[in-house]
């Protein structure tokens, strides 16, 4: 069944209940004034009362038929015995069984307004409640009146039955239409963010940057890092308005759009710049090795991090880079003579190892190794593969 | 352009004086779908109220017709009658016309129109000592409030009919003669007066949640579509204002506002911004469409719990990615009893030997649905037919709660 002809009908039966039990309890309460009918007939009610509030709490929760049913047989029962038993009931009687059969079990018609069966059935319940209502009534009340408040009760029940039905149709076509403009914006979201996260050789910079940044920008030129952080806020913008910008001037990676790229140029713009932030990088071995570009931004940056923690943290100004390939792997060896560390005692997340190296080098299927001990020094070697 | 410290950071942390960020998916979407309150299905159901006020406004002006001849002076009666006809029509023009809307001033005129329609009925019945048999647009009034029932809150319905109901129960008491028979009359008219406010309350009450609850779940349900791995909803928008940030610091540098060397409190927040753009731009695509929908649904997102280390969720079809979720929606939402708890833990994998369908290879995704407080035989049979569209599956009770095994084909992404 359509998940939200459910929830109508949750709603339709939750009205019912709450409608019938608080006429059923207004019934009760008037039958329960003294001298409102024979007090034998009192007696004989109150079971059925409860049975009655029973079955109204449970056409709350289940859409059977057959609590229905209970519900008008039990309401018709009361009438006759309020009516029957003894002389007859007084006014406060009289109310009660008004109260019931025009209100308590119209309560019922909400229920029944959804489908053919149901339509019928709510015809039948209605002639069935209000005709027995009205004969029963009859040597206490003048017809027209009983028949005028039985004709409300049920008609108003029955409009908010057929209104919440059609109701729920407009609001779950406007719910829908809501549905496809989200999922267009779900598409139009994963697509920028695909730019954006596309975007990566800049996001590269951009980080470099705010690394330095986040260390006050210590160790470097201030008039190197003003320059720096020009270009990349350029950058930024570019990609904000919408463009995919191609930093040929900053100088820093190579970010041409091909399907295949040289390492070696792009090796010697990241020379440049940490050479402008105060670390001699060496490099040796293959200059000229032909990378995919997600590979290639991978290893680049990676490469990148590792030499930036060697700035960082090894507290020499020289690093060798070594470059080697064979028919399945780039690898790149960083060595630097530094203060090295204990790996056990150094957290590898604090140095974005484990983010920024291996996680990204997995990703193209390479992997990172680290190699250090206290005083002499630090090795990573990055694998790739080709 | 200058740069401003952000007011929270986007893993969810707040940097201080900062309002809370709108992470519920639902509440966005509707406030920007519908600005006012009354909007989606309300409208109709509020041409819905002002009919079945109309048809109450035909009975007792029947009744009132009748009475005519027993009233010692029918003049206030009458203009009883006017007063509430007049303001109620108001309202309802005015309403429909400035958009579903009513503002705080036109309810309190509206109000004042009520309590001068009950006031006068008052007067008019006051010598015939029995305001239970003779009110008419007194009771009425109380109807009158289901019109506006979808344009105010709750409370101020509640409120405005629990005073009317005070105000004609204090009459009665001090108006109505002692006699027995005439008590019964009294109850009636209090209960025509106020129940059908209340009930009303609850109908659209009821309303507003059905609609929440679906547009929940519609706005969920795009996430069928998405790709193996996708970002969330919100993933681009922090990725913007990330780079944005970014973009202002960098820039505030570069042009020298902000002094070389950064202060402690600037370079944290330079740091800050680079953990999260390096997380957001590494971690972002990590997630399938069944995390998305989990953690953006408020229905899902409070009672289902996820384990799926190897994504493979990302690898079910749409067709199987909807029964999966109408499967888990049904287990949560078919509460009988709102108190009742219930949660749903989904686990995906591992994947297990592939199998060959049709001549093509498959892989096997188990997908084990436990549940806790959902009895087997309360299960709604529809989470069957859903469970059916994910693939083979058998059900049985672990802790009294029900457990479901579904053996789930997928395409080998290998293959593809």
């Amino acid at each position: 069944m359509d998940l939200i002809a459910k929830e109508r009908d949750r709603l339709l039966q939750r009205t019912a209940r709450v409608f019938g039990l608080s006429f059923t309890v207004v019934s009760l309460v008037c039958l329960l004034i003294p001298g409102a009918a024979d007090p034998v007939a009192v007696l004989l009610c109150l079971p059925l009362y409860l049975l009655l509030g029973f079955c109204q709490y449970r056409i709350g929760s289940s859409r059977s038929l057959l609590w229905v049913l209970a519900i008008l047989a039990l309401g018709v029962a009361i009438t006759g015995v309020i009516t029957v038993a003894g002389a007859g009931p007084a006014q406060a009687g009289i109310s009660a069984v008004t109260q019931l059969g025009g209100a308590s079990l119209a309560s019922t018609a909400i229920v029944l307004t959804t489908d053919l069966p149901r339509r019928i059935l709510l015809a039948a319940g209605f002639l069935g409640v209000a005709g027995s209502t009205t004969f029963l009534l009859y040597p206490e009340q003048a017809p027209a009146r009983t028949i005028a408040l039985m004709v409300l009760g049920w008609t108003l029940s029955a409009i908010v039955g057929f209104w919440i039905s059609a109701g729920v149709p407009q609001a779950a076509r406007r719910i829908a239409s809501i549905g496809r403009a989200h999922r267009a914006e779900r598409q139009a979201s994963e697509t920028e963010a695909q730019r954006r996260q596309g975007a990566r050789l800049l996001h590269d910079t951009v980080l470099a940057t705010l690394t330095l940044l986040a260390h006050s920008g210590v160790g470097v030129a201030p008039a190197a890092l003003r320059q720096q952080a020009a270009d990349d806020a350029r950058l930024l913008r570019q990609l904000r308005l919408g463009a995919t910008p191609t930093p040929q001037a900053s100088g820093v990676y190579n970010l041409e759009v091909v399907e295949e790229t040289v390492l070696g140029t792009t090796l010697e713009s990241v020379k440049q710049r940490f050479g402008r932030m105060g670390l001699e990088v060496s490099w040796h071995g293959t200059g000229q090795v032909l990378l995919p570009s997600d590979v290639l931004d991978a290893f680049l940056l990676a490469l990148a991090e590792c030499l930036e923690n060697v700035r960082r943290h090894s507290g020499v100004t020289e690093a060798h880079v070594t470059i080697t390939d064979d028919e399945t792997m780039v690898r790149a060896m960083i060595t630097d003579s530094g203060v090295g560390f204990t790996l056990d005692d150094v957290d590898s997340a604090r140095l974005g190892f484990k983010e920024s190296v291996v996680a990204r080098l997995k990703e193209v299927g390479g992997k990172a190794r680290l190699f250090s001990a206290p005083g002499s020094g630090t090795t990573v070697v990055l694998e790739v593969p080709r | 352009m200058s740069y401003s410290a952000p007011e929270e950071n986007t893993l969810g942390v707040i940097l201080g004086r900062g309002r809370r960020r709108e992470s519920d998916a639902t509440r966005r979407v509707i406030r920007e779908a519908t600005p006012r309150r009354a909007s989606l299905g309300t409208g109709f159901i509020a041409i819905g109220a002002a009919v079945v006020f109309g048809l109450r406004a035909i009975y007792g002006l029947v009744w009132f017709v009748g009475l005519l001849p027993t009233y010692p002076n029918p003049v206030p009666a009458a203009f009883a009658w006017v007063v509430l006809i007049a303001v109620v029509a108001a309202v309802f023009i005015t309403s429909r016309v400035i958009g579903d809307q009513l503002p705080d001033w036109m309810f309190a005129i509206f109000l004042v129109g009520l309590a001068a329609a009950v006031a006068l009925d008052l007067w008019a019945i006051w010598p015939l000592h029995d305001i239970g048999r003779n009110t008419t647009a007194a009771v009425t009034a109380g109807m009158a409030l289901v019109v506006v029932i979808t344009l105010r809150k709750t409370a101020d319905i509640l409120v405005s009919v629990g005073v009317l109901g005070a105000v004609l129960a204090a009459a009665m008491v001090l108006n109505t003669n002692a006699d027995i028979d005439d008590v019964a009359p009294q109850i009636t008219t209090l209960a025509f007066a106020v129940l059908p406010a209340v009930i009303g309350v609850v109908i659209v009450r009821g309303f507003r949640r059905l609609v929440q609850v679906e547009l929940d779940r519609v706005l969920v349900q795009s996430t069928v579509s998405a790709p193996r791995f996708a970002v969330g909803m919100m993933a681009s928008e922090e990725l913007a204002r990330l780079d944005l940030a970014a973009e202002e610091l960098l820039d505030s540098v570069a042009t020298g506002r902000t002094k070389l060397p950064l202060s402690p409190k600037t370079a944290s927040v330079a740091a800050s911004l680079a953990t999260e753009l390096r997380l957001h731009l590494i971690e972002g695509r990590r997630e399938t469409w069944l995390y998305h929908a989990i953690t953006e649904s408020d229905m899902l997102g409070k009672s289902v719990t996820l384990t799926d280390k190897a994504s493979l969720a990302g690898l079910l079809d749409p067709q199987q990615r909807d029964g999966l979720l109408s499967a888990a929606w049904l287990l949560v939402s078919d509460t009988a009893k709102p108190s009742e708890t219930r949660s749903v833990a989904i686990a995906v994998g591992p994947a297990a030997a592939s199998a060959e369908v049709h001549g093509n290879r498959k892989i096997t995704v188990p997908v084990v649905i436990t549940t806790t407080g959902v009895a087997r035989n309360r299960v709604d049979p529809a989470t069957w037919d859903a469970i059916r569209k994910v693939g083979q599956y058998s059900d049985s009770t672990q802790n009294s709660s029900l457990r479901v095994d579904i053996h789930c084909l997928v395409d080998n992404p290998a293959d593809n």
